[in-house]
């Protein structure tokens, strides 16, 4: 049974005038104790989607999706507040940004404490904010934060990009997530630092057996520490597979250009010759092409391509394009 | 925070320096004479004069003038009045608390209801609830101060006869003048009818404060708008959101403290306007404060009282100032460090 299993949701900002399709029928599944890899360009929808998912976007985008199923649970017939319950309990999310993630004004212990989940705690209510304190000392030291008593007391805006990536992670463990949503859990971070957060996650993942949602903009980035990669461009479905089947043979023409990009594949080229890579920058939401968005930018875009590709499954490797590399491996 | 306070003593002093400059330039861009109108001895004989001269330095240049303005100054000497020939320093001394009085109080009225209420409207963004406020609030900002106190007046006094259209305190109640403010001096004294003039001089203030407190209480209710509304688009509210807190729990814990730390701000930045409102109201309610008592000198030309009278204001106005930028670095942790203290 998947745990996750999204079927054509699509994301509208919704508008008096012209409502604009942000993200368009995208599907997402995930299985338990799975890591997948979620990764397109900047302003791909990638965070609009994890948003979606955890429902925190505001009145103005309007979600829809043919299928959402949380552990075999149609979340689609629940009413609102039934989906955020279940949703808050089973998934947590950090974001991307973590400064601006914690609140400016409070030191970390208090919002540490405050994401401790009161129904974890035995003791009666005099105990509970000793037990609190003591649960959030241990989630530090769980992020690989040994200096609890100077973290704990320190504003936001005192700790790194790093630690408060830490923090949130921490934050996010205080509910025991079945799922973990990572959005560019190491944007703006030292090569040392990504290193950690990965490592942590993937302990995580492994001791607990927690799934996790990497979202990133790079695609090389996350192949160490994926099992299975979902690729999106400007909003759109592309392509999903294992790790290795979207490394080495790419299906979509986009996954292909993102791929041949990366400096690795890149490294037996002659010195100061071109990096591969697609022409053209990611279309923005107010001038979106008609059929495959990719259609501008995309080395085999024919006529065919102003409507938009059905998703082809072939042996569990699915991708959206009309004229695929399929053939050519 | 001992960087920060140091930052607003250094301010302190600065603005103190250009105000008294002012306040002395003052006494040169009024007509008649300089030495008349820094010390107001209007019927000094020629023998008096020459010792003003020598006292204020007339003789010397500008800014050995200033000085001995300034040590004046220091002395608590600020002259006498041109109309009364009272020494103005005292006169400032017995009416300056009344205004503290009032303006705190119509501060704290704008503050308590209109900061609460923009909350309200930002959480109801976009529904007639928000629609209503902001109407109101337009309203409220476009009456006129004076025909406002007049029309408090005809009403409350006059027609309902609930409060009084007049003064501080009725004459009955004796009370000792100690600090000046009503309250407090009530409050230290040891009449037997204490609570009874406590409650007169509350109907007293009751309607000033709250035809001064309208126009603030509007750009509150804006302000505060404002920054809730900001604060609730924020990332960190969306990450509460995503903790599983409920709607409640984040407005009480996260939006209400960081909306509270952009409006404080902004609140000094009201007070002078504040202020300006409350001379208008003073007159109006014969409040026996020193706006009153500024604008009557202003109609008397007593140039020496308005030079004194607007320093002390302006000082004033200042403290408050600097008192709201503690609250200010009290509530936000960022301000208390060096690196982002402006
Ligand atoms: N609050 C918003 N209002 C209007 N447009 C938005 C808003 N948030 C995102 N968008 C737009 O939605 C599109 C997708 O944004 P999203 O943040 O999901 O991209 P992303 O894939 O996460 O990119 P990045 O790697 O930069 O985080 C972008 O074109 C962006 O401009
Ligand atoms: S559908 Fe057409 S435009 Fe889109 S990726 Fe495939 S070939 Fe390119
Ligand atoms: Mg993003």
């Amino acid at each position: 049974m998947n745990l996750l299993d999204i079927r054509n949701l699509s994301i509208v900002l919704k508008s008096a005038t012209n409502p604009i399709l942000a993200v368009d029928r995208v599907s997402l599944t995930m299985k338990e104790g799975e890591v997948r890899g979620l990764v397109g360009e900047s302003g791909s929808g990638k965070s609009l989607l994890a948003q979606a998912i955890i429902g925190v976007l505001d009145e103005k985008w309007h979600v829809d999706a043919d299928r959402f199923h949380w552990r075999g649970k149609d979340l689609m017939r629940l009413s609102v507040d039934e989906r955020k319950a279940i949703i808050s309990k089973d998934v947590a999310m950090i974001f991307q940004e973590p400064m601006a993630c914690l609140d400016p004004t409070m030191t970390i212990g208090m919002q540490l404490t405050e994401a401790v989940d009161g129904e974890q705690l035995t003791g009666y209510f005099w105990q509970k904010n000793q037990q609190r304190k003591e649960t959030a000392i241990s989630l530090l030291h769980k992020v690989g934060i040994k200096q609890h008593k100077i973290c704990l007391k320190k504003y936001p805006h005192q700790l790194n990009e790093a630690l408060c990536q830490r923090v949130m992670i921490a934050m996010a463990l205080a509910k025991r997530p079945i799922l973990l949503i990572a959005d560019e859990p190491t944007a703006a971070m030292e090569s040392t630092n990504q290193g950690q957060i990965f490592r942590l996650l993937a302990s995580l993942n492994q001791l607990k057996n927690m799934s996790i949602l990497l979202i990133s903009h790079d695609l090389e980035n996350v192949t160490h520490w994926t099992n299975t990669i979902t690729v999106m461009y400007s909003g759109q479905f592309v392509e999903a597979g294992t790790t290795k089947h979207i490394f080495e043979q790419p299906f979509h023409p986009y996954t292909r250009a993102l791929v041949d990009s990366s400096p690795k594949s890149n490294s037996g080229l002659p010195a100061k010759s071109r990096l591969m890579a697609l022409p053209g920058s990611i279309p923005i939401l107010q001038h979106l092409p008609i059929g495959c968005r990719l259609g501008p930018r995309c080395p085999r875009a024919q006529q065919a391509c102003v409507i938009a590709p059905k998703v082809t499954n072939y042996h569990g490797h699915q991708f959206s394009c009309h004229f695929s590399l399929k053939g050519s491996y | 925070m001992l960087i920060f306070t140091l930052r607003r003593l250094n301010l302190f002093i600065f603005t103190m320096f250009l105000l008294t400059l002012l306040s002395f330039s003052l006494s040169f861009l009024f007509p008649g004479e300089q030495l008349i109108n820094i010390s107001g001895q209007v019927n000094a004989t020629p023998k008096q004069l020459m010792v003003l001269a020598e006292q204020y330095q007339t003789d010397n240049n500008i800014a050995q003038q200033y000085i001995a303005y300034i040590s004046h100054l220091f002395q608590g000497d600020l002259g006498i009045s041109m109309a009364s020939q009272l020494s103005i320093s005292n006169e400032i001394m017995s009416f300056l608390p009344a205004t503290i009085e009032l303006t705190l109080v119509a501060l704290f009225i704008a503050m308590i209801f209109g900061i609460p209420i923009g909350f309200i409207a930002a959480i109801k963004h976009r529904k007639a609830t928000d629609n209503i406020i902001l109407t109101v609030s337009m309203l409220g900002y476009s009456i006129p101060v004076f025909w406002l106190g007049l029309l408090a007046i005809l009403v409350f006094s006059i027609q309902l006869g609930w409060l009084p259209s007049a003064g501080q305190l009725s004459l009955v109640f004796e009370i000792e003048h100690v600090t000046g403010i009503q309250f407090i001096d009530i409050l230290l004294s040891d009449s037997p009818y204490k609570w009874q003039a406590f409650q007169d001089a509350s109907a007293h203030i009751f309607l000033p404060a709250c035809v001064i407190a309208l126009a603030p209480a509007t750009i509150f209710v804006r302000l505060a708008r404002t920054a809730m509304m900001d604060v609730l688009d924020s990332q960190y509210i969306r990450a509460a959101k995503a903790k599983g807190l409920s709607f409640r729990q984040i407005i009480y814990h996260h939006a209400i403290r960081n909306a509270m730390v952009h409006v404080i701000r902004d609140v000094g930045l009201q007070f002078a306007n504040l202020v300006t409102i409350a001379m208008v109201t003073e007159v109006i309610f014969s409040w026996p404060g020193i706006g009153r008592w500024l604008i009557e000198s202003i109609f008397q030309r007593d140039h020496t009282s308005i030079q004194g009278g607007l320093l002390a204001l302006s000082s004033f106005i200042f403290i408050v100032h600097i008192v709201i930028d503690f609250i200010y670095a009290a509530l936000n942790p960022l301000a208390r460090e060096s690196r982002n203290g402006a």
